[in-house]
């Protein structure tokens, strides 16, 4: 399908590469082949019948279901009427402006003995979304902090701080609805920002649930995040199983039996024998968090496990806070996963309590050592903030010679990675890599952990 | 689809199921390693052995599987891969050359190019996701559970014996039982035909719900689907939805 496009009138030509633009900056793999075959197959469909164009652009440049949903919303509001654009323009260009109004006044009023405090952007942008009751209360501590004269020159750094972790409070609490009415960042073009402003706003279908933070995803939305996560799970159990079954391949001529049976053609090998090669299964062993600050995640997780579990046998499953549990069995019981996870629960000592990793992982080795060999993967499922991490570090250098890999997947946005020592520390021990939202969960099933 | 574009286009559809282990030899092409055995055999007995290695690599001893009987066929066929998602990640790699130049190479032989380039259509159930190199070949087409209109025509189409009531009435439960998110294997539009058959041979033209008790394992398959039916839609429910 590589031949040279002809006969496209500029306008549609620069309109789709504007368009295919777009949905790469959204995140989609669009290659120019996939935008060749699209101006190829646009050459034969009547350009006016808009239900065609839009299933040809869609066969052509998009390759995943589920990046259907982003294709729709975007196709919809890119090819529009001229005044729908326009009047996505305008909203755009008012939603900056009032957001530069809000920036600049958060950072006039956040101030301290007349001198603006280092606040971020986003910082201020939380500011100017929190309700004025909290606003008032914040003000009237700075103001009192103010008026206070014996206060020592070292003080601001600590008043700031206490800010600061205020700000991040309120950040968590209003997440959604700064993500919502965030302004998409400069593309260089008008018509694409307001496009990119207007998706945002209205939320992508499949994709969006993929990309959310797990702990965020609202009720309503459980049931198809839950559908999303078995239908991972399937695919993993399925890539595990056929990646390390016995190879049925001809590897190498087995000439041993190859001559016995030939014997009977006279000593014509007629019918040659081969040898396969034998392969093991990994062993999987899961230690998931659930202590407090990881619960919504941890009933995630545990929906992946109790996915894998349905179909792999060889999976060994903990959950730990304080100390550490053995779930195993209540998923090899064949319940539903509301009446397991009710279970364990129920049953669970750990459920909900703080983080003591080492305290887990000496218990780990303790009493299972048994399931620790060359061919077992551990996967530890937890933010990283546990208590005497120190000791957790020495407690995780143990397995890690005795396994085949240590696997992370931290439910931390990567981009407060940093703000954590704890995260860099477990990073020297084990590959780690971001669980924060199930597109997380979904790349690193699918690529790093059956690379190994 | 495969059997409706070979209608129309009046040709032949040559079809490759794919399954874990396919490789070249069973999928392009192998050599008839007896046939050549014999060969050797009978020539060492007549004692000519001139042109016997050249005679051996022939197209005579050419075993032709499906992908080298599409590309050597006198016109253009369909050629149906069939749930390459089952099979492996070098098979995939292997259907470069097919797909993008249709052109295979044989050692012995040379390159053939096709002849005619033929339809190819590709068929995964999702099992695993294809490489970003074989998709960039293609065009990709998700095809969804169809409505219950859709659904309908469908079951008309392929079970006319069905009454009007009682096909309007399976499409409606189908479609709703598809709706739940706990039932793992969801009814394929198959099972659905499967169900309507059982129910025209049992003589039914409405849904009662002691029938669908009895014929659920023609329509949910697993152990678990069936206790969740029973526990979260339940017969009478679905009856009385539809």
């Amino acid at each position: 399908m590589n031949t040279i496009i002809c006969h496209i009138p500029e306008s549609l030509e620069n309109n789709i590469i504007r368009f295919v633009y777009l949905l790469r900056v959204e995140g989609l793999r669009i290659g120019n082949s996939e935008v060749i075959d699209a101006l190829q197959a646009l050459q034969l469909v009547p350009l006016d019948e808009r239900e065609k164009v839009k299933t040809s652009l869609k066969v052509t440049l998009i390759k995943k279901a589920a990046d259907y949903g982003l294709f729709e919303s975007t196709f919809d509001l890119f090819f529009t009427s001229p005044e729908i654009r326009e009047g996505l323009r305008k909203l755009r260009q008012e939603k900056v402006e009032e957001q530069t109004k809000q920036l600049k006044e958060a950072g006039e009023v956040l101030s301290f003995r007349g001198e603006k405090m280092n606040l971020s952007e986003v910082e201020k942008t939380v500011y100017s979304y929190m309700p004025e009751k909290e606003k008032k209360r914040l003000m009237d501590f700075l103001e009192m902090n103010e008026s206070r004269d014996t206060l020592q020159r070292d003080y601001r750094p600590f008043l700031e701080s206490l800010v600061k972790g205020r700000l991040r409070f309120w950040h968590k609490q209003l997440h959604q609805e700064i993500e919502k009415d965030k302004v998409s960042p400069d593309l260089g073009d008008e018509d694409l920002n307001s496009i990119r402003d207007a998706a945002a706003g209205s939320g992508q279908g499949g994709s969006a649930i993929l990309t959310e933070d797990m702990q965020h995803i609202a009720r309503k939305d459980l049931p198809r995040a839950t559908a999303l996560i078995r239908k991972m799970a399937r695919l993993l159990v399925t890539r595990i199983s056929r990646r390390f079954r016995h190879s049925k391949r001809r590897r190498a001529l087995d000439l041993r039996s190859t001559i016995r049976f030939s014997i009977q053609y006279g000593g014509v090998p007629f019918r040659l024998r081969y040898k396969s090669r034998r392969v093991k299964k990994p062993r999987l062993l899961l230690l998931c968090d659930v202590s407090g600050s990881m619960i919504r995640y941890a009933g995630f997780v545990l929906q992946f496990i109790y996915g894998l579990n349905t179909a792999v046998q060889r999976i060994e499953s903990f959950v730990f806070s304080e100390n550490l549990e053995r779930v195993t069995p209540y998923f090899q019981q064949g319940q539903s996963f509301e009446s397991t996870m009710a279970a364990v629960v129920k049953e669970s000592d750990v459920w909900g309590g703080g983080t003591s990793l080492h305290k887990a992982l000496h218990t780990l080795l303790m009493k299972y050592e048994d399931e620790l060999t060359r061919n077992t993967i551990i996967i530890i499922v937890s933010d990283t903030r546990t208590i005497r991490h120190q000791e957790a570090l020495i407690e995780l250098q143990r397995p890690k010679g005795k396994v085949k890999e240590i696997l992370w997947l931290n439910t931390l946005p990567l981009d407060e990675w940093d703000n954590y020592s704890t995260v860099t520390a477990f990073q020297k021990l084990a590959n780690m890599f971001p669980c924060n939202t199930l597109a997380d969960l979904e790349r690193v099933m699918s690529r790093k952990l059956l690379a190994g | 689809m495969g059997k409706v574009l070979a209608d129309v286009f009046e040709t032949e559809l040559i079809r490759l199921q794919c399954y874990e282990g396919l490789d070249e030899n069973k999928s392009l092409y192998e050599w008839n390693y007896q046939k050549q055995l014999l060969k050797i055999q009978i020539d060492k007995k007549s004692g000519s052995t001139g042109q016997l290695e050249t005679d051996l690599f022939s197209p005579d001893y050419l075993l032709e599987r499906p992908l080298l009987k599409a590309i050597q066929a006198d016109r253009k066929v369909v050629l149906l891969i069939d749930e390459v998602d089952k099979s492996d990640d070098e098979f995939e790699a292997f259907l470069f050359e097919v797909l993008s130049d249709f052109q295979v190479s044989v050692p012995e032989l040379g390159t053939i190019r096709a002849r005619h380039i033929p339809i190819v259509i590709l068929t995964s159930n999702s099992e695993r996701e294809l490489s970003d190199g074989l998709k960039r070949r293609c065009v990709y087409l998700y095809l969804d559970f169809p409505g219950i209109e859709r659904e309908i025509e469908i079951i008309r189409a392929r079970v006319p014996e069905a009454g009007e009531r009682l096909t309007a009435e399976i499409a409606r439960a189908v479609n709703y039982i598809r709706q739940n998110p706990e039932i793992r294997k969801k009814p394929s539009i198959s099972e659905t035909l499967d169900w309507t058959r059982t129910l025209v041979s049992l003589n039914r033209d409405r849904l009662e719900s002691s029938d669908v008790d009895h014929t659920l394992n023609f329509l949910l398959k697993s152990r678990a689907d069936q206790r969740v039916f029973r526990e979260k839609i339940g017969s009478d429910s679905l009856v009385k939805n539809c």
